[in-house]
């Protein structure tokens, strides 16, 4: 049973358990097997079935004595990282202000120009235009075609929509292991805890 | 086989409801360490074969100050971690008591019907 006792201890070690904690918990099981043992006892009767596990059941007797805040397993498999979080807010925030750059270029552009579909007599001024001519004729109208050149699409709203675009699928990618991550075996998905605890 | 199963998977869920309170109980007897308290859950019949280990209980009993531990020289052998009651831990025994009974005898009292209906 040594092999279990060690599988534990790299365990603890990975959990980050405190070196004195883990030589005790050790010490203690090891001293436990080992008169079993003499006893002609089976693990199974001393372990229960943490025997079959030896990482889970070190796991939960750490978290169970709380040298650790929580299993970093179960943690990964429940938490998403804060920078992931923090990624897809930001994004966020690119698109939305990429949203408002774009928004008030568009409304700068519909009132300072517009095209006119086929030829109209401007009222008031006695002009006749053509459908080629482009001149500020104020807000839109219907009969009005409104045109967008290149430069109406501001180019910073046009970056940060991009960077946003990005940030949002970076942020998504990343999202997806997490969310399809499971619970190890043998720990409770309500307490987080072991199962037989 | 699927009603083996179920009635092992009820044995486990009743198990976790006390096996806390179990291990109170034989600390009550005195001072013992984790394979101790085993052998004396077996000695009364209560084998933990399949079951959860009791360690991650007891290092929770122990965080929850319901025991006290020492470390003392076994018999002729290491010295071993000892679990005994604390205060708080005799009154979560006696409390844990209190409400299993209560609950032991509700739960007999709905299945004695069944067993009356079935002997008639």
């Amino acid at each position: 049973m040594s092999q279990f006792v060690d599988g534990c201890r790299k365990e603890w070690k990975r959990l980050g358990v405190p070196e004195a904690v883990s030589n005790e918990m050790a010490a203690d099981l090891t001293a436990d097997l080992a008169e079993a043992e003499a006893e002609g006892v089976s693990p199974e009767e001393v372990l229960g079935n943490g025997v079959f596990d030896a990482q889970s059941f070190a796991a939960s007797w750490a978290m169970a004595r709380g040298v650790i805040s929580s299993s970093p397993r179960v943690a990964g498999a429940i938490r998403r990282p804060s920078w992931a979080v923090a990624v897809g807010a930001l994004a966020s925030l690119l698109v939305a202000a990429a949203g408002l750059v774009i928004q008030g270029g568009v409304q700068r552009s519909s009132m300072a120009v517009a095209a006119v579909r086929g030829s109209i007599t401007l009222p008031g001024l006695g002009q006749t235009i053509g459908p080629r001519h482009f001149r500020i004729v104020g807000p839109p109208l219907p009969g009005r075609l409104m045109f967008m050149g290149s430069n109406s699409l501001h180019p910073l709203g046009l970056v940060l929509f991009v960077a946003g675009v990005v940030g949002l699928g970076l942020t998504l990618w990343l999202w997806k292991p997490w969310s399809n991550r499971k619970l190890p075996p043998g720990f409770d998905e309500d307490v987080q805890l072991p199962s037989y605890l | 086989m699927s009603h083996m199963v179920e009635s092992g998977g009820r044995r486990t869920q009743l198990l976790r409801g006390v096996l806390d309170l179990c291990l109170l109980a034989v600390m009550g007897e005195g001072p013992a360490y984790g394979y101790e308290m085993t052998k004396r859950l077996r000695a009364m019949g209560l084998s933990i074969v399949g079951e959860g280990s009791i360690y991650p209980l007891l290092g929770r009993l122990e965080r929850d100050g319901l025991v006290d531990t020492h470390r003392a020289a076994s018999n002729g052998g290491p010295p071993r971690k000892y679990y005994r009651l604390s205060c708080q831990g005799e009154r979560a025994l006696t409390s844990g008591i209190s409400e299993w009974t209560a609950t032991r005898d509700a739960v007999d009292a709905v299945l004695g019907l069944v067993k009356a209906e079935v002997k008639s």
